[in-house]
């Protein structure tokens, strides 16, 4: 029965955006409402997964079909199992409150049938993705989102100068189908490294099973092992899928830009769909890594835990910087995204650095992205509201608008101090575990970078919220004033998805150490029965150490951000000026590393000099040779038959017909007395 | 069972092409319908034959038994998947072109009496009819010589005519290019020829069923090579591509699809008379087959970015396309032949809508250069659904047949190439990461035509949605593909029937 419900939660998604055009043939109402009533019901079939958590053992459950017999057998279909349970209800409930609050926000948007299409196609293909009992399918739902998030942060296809971000000048603008693009090519350039991967893979175990792969890892890792380097370029291919859709480094560039959607995508991408899918395959592969390294011994495997850790670590610390220095709201969001990834690949990494960490890591990385998706969901919602009210992307042209947007202002502060990780919110809690997981591996580079991102995040986090709620009212609000512009909270629709979102984020930060427990004991079990060589938790590490660590480093960033945007006693600008270590280093992050201006000059300036190349020094003289030379050959062969008559009679050629045929004689009498 | 079935498939079009001419001026504008219907009613008949075929027969026909040349038709796992899709790209083709022909026409001849114009309409559907015949005859013939005739028949008939008369620029480059058409195809067609008549003289049979027979010989390897390099000519595989983008640009639009056809079917070909028989003898040929193949992937694709006319640039991505069916059928695994035939019915289904709406484009604005196109998906927001769908279907994107295909097939490359060489899977990993490339231009086109603001050099009154008799084909046809992308296993099982035994 449940398995049923698995198939109907993706389909209802999918079935809503197939039915969006026809129901707007009746009446825009009910094409708004109904395309609301199926993410509802998708919301309401993950929800019914729930109760298997507290019953692990009759997980997990797989339904599946023939779906193809020949050349190769491939069943497809649903699998449940607490990793599936978690991330469905994830992506289909927070999904949900997103649609709710895009009924207020997307209100009177003239293309409003695209625009629902196209959110149900994405919550479908996500739920797809977590919810698919084989790598085939959960391809396609990975293609799929790639798709969907390239119809929707290109969704004002039409480019208006409103809809662009970055700047402001000299920066660069972006545009909408710009950024659409962008998104599109470099998450799909990772695709298809993935694809490349996973048929290395195939090819050695024999299945696309998710399950079967696990139990008949003991046979095709160590068989894959045998030829050297396989495994490690079969990782290598594999890894830049999900790092290219979680917008890890080296292929993060793509998050910032795609901010160009309406701050429902935004929230959407960030927080349930698109991102999230790329820690969730990592999940998913842990414990076949995990078994190859420490079980079969098979040291290439160990490369997998190792480069996600370092990519999630950099990630987290490189897309921190950034956030200090951005002026645009949704973009600060953005990097602090691409940084919280960075924490979760970060512990999925460690989680198979040493034998013990397998459980800790796992569970820390997981719980935090439970955590961060609702905060950033949140957080993204809100700022959706702010800007709309502010009508501008730039923080600095807010400022001091807690009075007219109270309810705002609160949920948007609860999801920042869960950002931060101040107890007792969610956030506090994951990030903790992660840190902990972290030193246990006694990696301190590791330990030490995430404990001074820590520090960036509560500084960029208090930033933000200082410089949109707190501090002195921008020129920008002012002139709205003056101009009698509506100052206040948005459509309530958005404000109770906000809220919605900021009530859960509480509770479960009240049962948040509960809920660590909850999901520490299913994903254990499922481990174990991995036969899994899961160890007890033991804490070797003073108990304590960590939550004080993390809460210090909390502060330091909290205190510097408070004097200059909360108080306003120092000027940013001062400090910046003054000192040229500052200017130098605000230069650097602003640019983003000069990391996008690299790619820009390096690929798109590449491919731009080789495919200009191409037609004019290889296809032209081939076309020449072709369509010129060799039809052209005939016409002089005759010529040169022409010229050379013997009619003409020219004496030297005469000749030298005579001569030609006094040696071809003398030859041919040569040959005869040889034989 | 229907009597001469596979026959009717055949013959016919081309009976009905002999009826219009002489109804010409008595059926006048209904001419397009009558050779759309007798193309459905094919299709029809071959849907009957899958089904038979699907249940395990195999349905035969022996005509015309001459000492060596016949018309034996055979209907196997192989040929009617092939010919099913095949037609069904012409059956949508013929009822695109019934509005669109009337602009051709209008475009080329200008204000003509009735009869004059109805003698032009008329005849491009006379010629049109050809398709389906040489593409039926090329997909069921068992010998050899009727194969090699059916081939230069699509070459000769509709080929250089209808382009030669319904083509674009003026009247002398039109006639140029299809005599350039014509060339070619005679030339592939010709080493082709040699090939087989090379066969002959060493087994005395022009049966693809005696082929099998050479296996082992010491001049096998030469009769491959020269029926290869025939084939890829047609496949337009690097260097003898350069036909292709100036043929696909000066064709009438409502026929391009179908050149896509003309040009891959040497797929089928080549996996029928080579590989099939000649299995074991072509393992030789597998690894620079691919190594060509790849290089032409990325060549046709670097070559579509650099071009700014929208019938060069489907062209161009024809050329990258091809190579993929060739990688996938040369990596000589099932997977890979299985996987490389699907991918080319899915490459017809997609480059037919994709070419198609370039026609669409160039009906309704009249432009050609898409750097004078832009936003345009405001005005023709159906158009801009069929191009953003041929974008998808050509980048391999689901729930299109070709991420299928494409999925089976690089199952098949990547066996190969961990199998063999280090070569091959060098092969295997840039053939993959060659995609990217193709989602790049594709995706890139559709920003460079629909979006954004619109451009101002548009003409601006007449930008809107084509007739509904020219997208709605398209549409169908996508189905078809999505269909064959949600559940492929029908056509997997039908191929395996005859490719099972490698």
């Amino acid at each position: 029965m449940i398995a049923e419900v698995a198939w109907l939660c993706f389909l209802f998604p999918f079935a809503g955006a197939l039915l969006s055009p026809v129901l707007a043939r009746i009446h825009p109402k009910l094409r708004d409402y109904g395309a609301l009533f199926f993410s509802f019901l998708a919301a309401v079939c993950s929800l019914s997964f729930i109760p298997y958590l507290f019953n692990t053992s009759r997980l997990p459950i797989e339904s599946a079909f023939v779906w193809l017999s020949q050349p190769i057998e491939l069943k497809v279909g649903v699998l449940i199992d607490p990793v599936s349970i978690v991330m469905a209800n994830v992506v289909a409930v927070i999904s949900f409150i997103i649609m709710v609050y895009s009924l207020g926000y997307m209100r009177g948007s003239p293309s409003l049938t695209r625009w629902w299409m196209w959110m149900n196609m994405f919550i479908g293909s996500m739920l797809l993705l977590v919810l698919s009992n084989n790598l085939l399918f959960l391809f396609i739902g990975w293609k799929m989102v790639g798709l969907c998030s390239w119809g929707l942060i290109g969704f004002y296809q039409k480019d208006e100068k409103e809809y662009w971000i970055g700047g402001p000048p000299p920066t660069k603008y972006c545009a909408p189908s710009h950024a659409g693009l962008k998104a599109l090519v470099v998450t799909s350039t990772g695709d298809v490294l993935m694809l490349g991967g996973i048929l290395m893979m195939y090819f050695y175990s024999g299945t696309l099973n998710i399950l079967e792969l696990y139990e008949t890892s003991p046979v095709w890792v160590p068989e894959m092992a045998k030829s050297s380097g396989m495994i490690l370029l079969a990782t290598v291919l594999f890894l830049a899928g999900p790092i290219g859709k979680s917008a890890q480094f080296p292929f993060h560039e793509w998050l910032p830009e795609a901010m160009t959607g309406p701050a429902p995508v935004s929230a959407l991408i960030h927080a349930a769909t698109m991102v999230k899918s790329g820690v969730y395959l990592i999940a998913r592969f842990i414990p076949i890594f995990y078994y190859g390294y420490w079980v079969a011994g098979v040291g290439e495997a160990s490369y997998f835990f190792i480069i996600i850790a370092w990519v999630g670590v950099i990630t987290a610390f490189l897309a921190a910087t950034q956030g200090m220095v951005a002026l645009e709201l949704k973009k600060a969001l953005a990097f602090s995204t691409v940084s919280q990834i960075g924490y979760m690949m970060l512990a999925l990494g460690v989680a198979g650095l040493t034998v013990s960490s397998l459980e800790g890591g796992f569970t820390s990385g997981m719980f935090h992205l439970v955590n961060h998706a609702l905060f950033k969901a949140c957080l993204f919602l809100c700022a959706g509201s702010v800007i709309h009210t502010a009508h501008s992307i730039y923080m600095n042209d807010m400022g001091a608008i807690r009075k007219y947007m109270p309810f705002t202002g609160i949920f948007m502060f609860i999801a920042s101090l869960s950002l931060m990780g101040v107890p007792p919110l969610p956030g506090f809690w994951s990030k903790d575990a992660i840190l902990l997981s972290c030193l246990e591996t006694y990696n301190y580079p590791l330990f030490v970078l995430a404990l001074i991102t820590v520090v960036l995040t509560s500084f960029y986090t208090a930033r933000f919220i200082g410089m949109i709620f707190y501090g002195r009212e921008s020129e920008n609000i002012k002139h709205l004033k003056q101009k009698g512009a509506h100052l206040g909270e948005a459509h309530r629709a958005m404000v109770v998805a906000c809220g919605v979102l900021a009530v859960i984020i509480v509770v479960l930060g009240i049962f948040g150490l509960s809920l660590e427990h909850l999901l520490g004991e299913v994903f254990g079990y499922t481990l174990e029965q991995l036969h899994l060589p899961v160890e007890a938790v033991e804490h070797s590490m003073p108990h304590l150490l960590v939550p004080i660590l993390s809460v210090i480093s909390v502060g330091i960033g909290i205190v510097p951000a408070y004097l200059i945007y909360f108080s306003g006693k120092i000027n940013p600008e001062g400090i910046v000026e003054k000192h040229a270590v500052m200017k130098v280093l605000h230069k650097f992050f602003w640019n983003r590393w000069y990391i996008d201006s690299f790619y820009y000059m390096f690929f798109v300036g590449g491919i731009t000099r080789v495919y200009t190349f191409v037609p004019r020094y290889i296809e032209e003289p081939l076309d020449k040779v072709f369509h010129v030379i060799l039809p052209s050959i005939p016409g002089r062969l005759s010529d040169l038959v022409k010229h050379t008559q013997l009619e003409r009679g020219l004496l030297v050629s005469n000749l030298i017909y005579v001569l030609l045929f006094y040696i071809f004689v003398l030859l041919l009498i040569l040959v005869v007395v040889m034989t | 069972m229907i009597p001469y079935i596979l026959l009717q498939i055949v013959v016919m079009p081309v009976i009905v092409s002999m009826f219009i001419f002489l109804m010409r001026y008595k059926i006048g504008k209904k001419a397009g319908w009558i050779a759309g219907i007798t193309l459905l009613y094919t299709t029809a008949l071959l849907c009957i034959v899958g089904i038979k075929v699907y249940q395990g027969e195999i349905i035969s026909e022996e005509y015309l038994s001459f000492p060596m040349v016949n018309l034996h038709l055979l209907a196997d796992g192989l040929s009617i998947p092939t010919a099913l899709i095949m037609n069904l790209c012409c059956v949508v083709l013929a009822f695109y072109s019934i509005h669109y022909v009337e602009h051709r026409i209008e475009v080329i001849y200008g204000e003509v009496d009735k009869k004059t114009w109805l003698m032009y309409y008329t005849r491009f559907f006379i010629l049109f009819s050809f398709f389906s015949t040489g593409f039926m005859g090329i997909a069921f013939s068992t010998n050899l010589i009727t194969m090699y005739f059916f081939m230069e028949l699509l070459t000769i008939i509709p080929l250089y005519f209808i382009m030669a008369q319904f083509g674009y620029s003026d009247f002398i480059e039109r006639y140029k290019v299809a005599l350039m058409c014509l060339f070619w195809g005679i030339a592939g067609a010709t080493f082709f020829l040699i090939g087989v008549l090379l066969a002959y003289t060493q087994i005395g049979s022009f049966e693809i069923s005696d082929l099998h027979a050479l296996s082992g010989n010491p001049l096998v390897t030469w009769i491959i090579l020269c029926m290869l390099l025939g084939l890829f000519s047609k496949l337009a595989i690097f260097p003898l591509h350069v036909w292709m983008p100036w043929v696909h640009a000066e064709h009438p639009t409502c026929i391009a699809g179908l050149l896509a056809v003309y040009a891959n079917i040497a797929a089928y070909v080549l996996v029928r008379v080579i590989i099939l028989p000649l299995y074991d003898d072509f393992k030789v040929f597998s690894i620079p087959i691919m190594v060509l193949a790849l290089i032409t992937m990325i060549y046709g694709s670097l070559l579509a970015m650099a071009q700014t006319d929208v019938k060069r640039f489907a062209a161009c991505s024809t050329i990258s396309q091809i190579s993929y069916s060739v990688l996938g059928v040369g990596a000589l695994t099932i997977c890979g032949i299985e996987g490389g035939l699907f991918f080319f019915l899915s490459h017809i289904m997609g480059k037919t809508i994709l070419f198609s709406t370039a026609g669409i484009l160039v009906y309704t604005t009249g432009i050609r250069d898409m750097r004078q196109m832009g936003g345009l998906a405001s005005k023709m927001p159906i158009t801009a659904i069929l191009w953003i769908m041929g974008a998808m279907m050509l980048s391999g994107l689901p729930p299109f047949s070709t991420f299928t295909a494409e999925w089976i097939m690089f199952t098949g490359v990547f066996q190969a190439g961990l199998q063999g060489s280090s070569t091959a899977l060098i092969v295997a990993i840039l053939a993959v990461s060659a995609v990217a490339l193709t989602i790049a231009y594709t995706f890139w086109s559709v920003k460079r035509i629909f979006f954004g603001p619109l451009n101002p050099n548009l003409p601006n009154d007449n930008t809107r949605d084509p007739p509904a008799l020219m997208w709605i084909p398209l549409i169908l046809l996508a189905v078809v593909s999505i269909i064959l992308g949600l559940y492929p296993k029908p056509m997997m099982d039908l191929f395996s029937l005859v490719t099972g035994g490698i």
